[in-house]
């Protein structure tokens, strides 16, 4: 495979943030093998919000490690037009021997930023979550929604370079506010949306939830499960009526789980 | 378009929502008891038991069941060991051990964290020496002294050998033990933000792995100073200077029963000493920041 990171000066010029030509990802010993993705084609452009739906067993998580860079896709090719991509997990997974200030720092730390520089901008970017007030609080002082933010702003911490102009990044999201109460969730979808608006970052979004999806994403894309494939996208997401696509995007979800009902 | 378009009044009706949300989810800190009653509960529990036991010793003692030879007055202990104090022994005999114990001890944190580093992470070595150090952490460590002794004389190498093998594999064990317990995510998280091998070792797995390693610590303090105490008694000579130990072993030969519970009484105290002095502080603050007190 070939992961091709920006050298030098990347170029905000390219139609596309990533793009995924053919990936196909298996696991275990040939002949036993097990087939998570096959033959994805997919692409984000620049400052694009895309949602990857599907059930569980469609490879949305191998996806989103594979463009992360955590794990290597056996066949294709994935190309990366952007800065190192921030992650975000279910799980905050905050360092919890740090504080919240510390932990966005953590990033900038290894990224070699000076001590005044990396307080600066873990301040900027607490702000930017809305947790100016609690960047000294330890994660088991912070709720779960609040954790989550901390995990966002360490996350953005991570696209930055020493020195580097301001290039385009990617935010890969693994279905973040799964674990969430309802009203948490509802307000921190809310909250990405204004983070995603003010930074200009490309988004990839895995989730189950379709009405998440429809929420937040621009652009809707189905995997089937079990090998995860592109069955159907939405564009232009955001123009339609949301709870006429809601259903209409549950309706093929429902497909696709029920064709597994037969095998 | 229910969603992009949203009005200015929304955005802000949600900020208020997301601010009480923070108030009202974020958890209460529990407030720490005020001193005296850390005090109370601290101090007063451990000091009652103690009298008790003094009281029925005086109580066995003063019944007569067994000669004073074997089961001396609490006072005739005590007198033995006002005396050493008083002509300023006391201090010779525990600074001769402590010092030794806390060298030793500091020599087995330089080799044991980086051996308990290479165990955790690298396999081969796991599966070829992983056993041998959980083998070695249950080998008493007096079984040690004798092949000390042929090898080294009887000198201060003999005895840090002995102490060595004593804290070496519970340091490592321990901080095997705390990187097994790292959840795998951390790792990972480290990963995406960049880190190499390197500063992952440096800035997640080493302090993920505090609290295991700490207790791997207190561990290998407990059993160098065991380790000591086991070599002093067996190891003699002038030129080691006398160590609580030898001290111990002294009482014996003089078949003084006052000296020897004196020096087990001592031994006993360095050691509850170190540990309420070093390791529980330590452990607290390490427990306390990252909200794992309850049990404390």
């Amino acid at each position: 495979m070939t992961t091709t990171l920006p050298t030098g000066r990347p170029s905000f010029t390219g139609a596309t943030a990533v793009r995924l030509d053919g990936v196909r990802k298996t696991f275990g010993p040939a002949g036993r093998a097990v087939t998570a993705l096959d033959g994805v084609d997919l692409t984000v452009a620049p400052g694009e919000f895309v949602c990857l739906l599907g059930a569980s067993g469609c490879g949305k998580s191998t996806l989103l490690n594979l463009v992360a860079g955590l794990d290597a896709p056996s066949a294709g090719e994935i190309t990366l037009n952007t800065s190192r991509p921030a992650v975000m997990f279910q799980e905050a997974a905050l360092m919890p021997w740090l504080t919240a200030a510390r932990n966005v720092e953590l990033p900038l730390r290894l990224a070699g930023f000076g001590r005044a520089e990396r307080r600066e901008k873990a301040a900027e970017l607490l702000d930017l979550v809305r947790l100016n007030g609690a960047g000294a609080k330890r994660p088991h002082e912070l709720s779960g929604g609040m954790r989550q933010r901390v995990a966002l702003a360490r996350a953005l911490a991570a696209t930055l370079r020493v020195g580097g102009d301001p290039e385009q990044s990617l935010l890969l999201m693994d279905e973040p506010f799964a674990a969430l109460d309802a009203i948490t969730r509802d307000v921190l979808q809310g909250e990405l949306l204004r983070v995603y608006r003010s930074t200009g970052t490309s988004v990839l979004f895995v989730t189950h939830d379709v009405r998440e999806a429809v929420r937040l994403g621009q652009r809707v894309v189905l995997l089937s499960s079990r090998p995860g494939r592109v069955v159907r996208e939405w564009t232009d997401v955001p123009l339609a009526d949301a709870a006429e696509l809601t259903e209409e995007i549950t309706g093929h979800l429902r497909e696709v789980i029920s064709t597994h009902a037969a095998a | 378009m229910p969603q992009l378009d949203r009005s200015a009044e929304d955005v802000e009706n949600l900020d208020a929502v997301g601010s009480g949300l923070d108030a009202l989810d974020a958890p209460v800190g529990e407030r720490r008891p005020s001193f005296r009653k850390r005090f109370a509960w601290g101090v007063l529990p451990p000091v009652a038991a103690l009298v008790l036991l003094i009281v029925v010793w005086q109580i066995l003692w003063a019944a007569a069941f067994w000669s004073e030879a074997q089961l001396p007055a609490p006072l005739a202990v005590w007198d033995e060991f006002w005396g050493i104090v008083v002509d300023g022994q006391v201090f010779g005999f525990v600074w001769t051990s402590v010092h030794r114990a806390a060298l030793g001890f500091v020599a087995g944190v330089l080799i044991g964290t980086p051996l308990g580093l290479v165990v955790a992470k690298v396999r081969v070595v796991r599966a070829a020496i992983g056993p041998l150090l959980t083998g070695l952490q249950s080998l008493p460590s007096v079984a040690w002294v004798p092949a000390a002794i042929l090898w080294f004389g009887i000198n201060d190498g003999a005895i840090y050998f002995v102490v060595l093998l004593g804290s070496v594999p519970s340091i490592a064990n321990g901080l095997v033990s705390g990187i097994d317990q790292i959840p795998p995510i951390l790792p990972r998280v480290g990963q995406v933000m960049g880190a190499n091998r390197l500063s992952s070792a440096r800035h997640i797995l080493l302090p993920a792995a505090l609290p295991g390693f700490l207790a791997g610590l207190k561990q290998g303090w407990a059993f160098s100073w065991r380790s000591l105490m086991a070599a002093e008694l067996i190891a003699l000579s002038p030129q080691l200077g006398v160590g609580l130990g030898a001290y111990l072993n002294q009482g014996s030969s003089l078949n003084s029963i006052e000296t020897v519970i004196a020096a087990i009484f001592l031994i006993l105290l360095v050691g509850v000493g170190i540990e309420l002095a070093v390791f529980r502080p330590l452990e607290r603050a390490v427990l306390r920041a990252r909200g794992l007190t309850s049990s404390l």
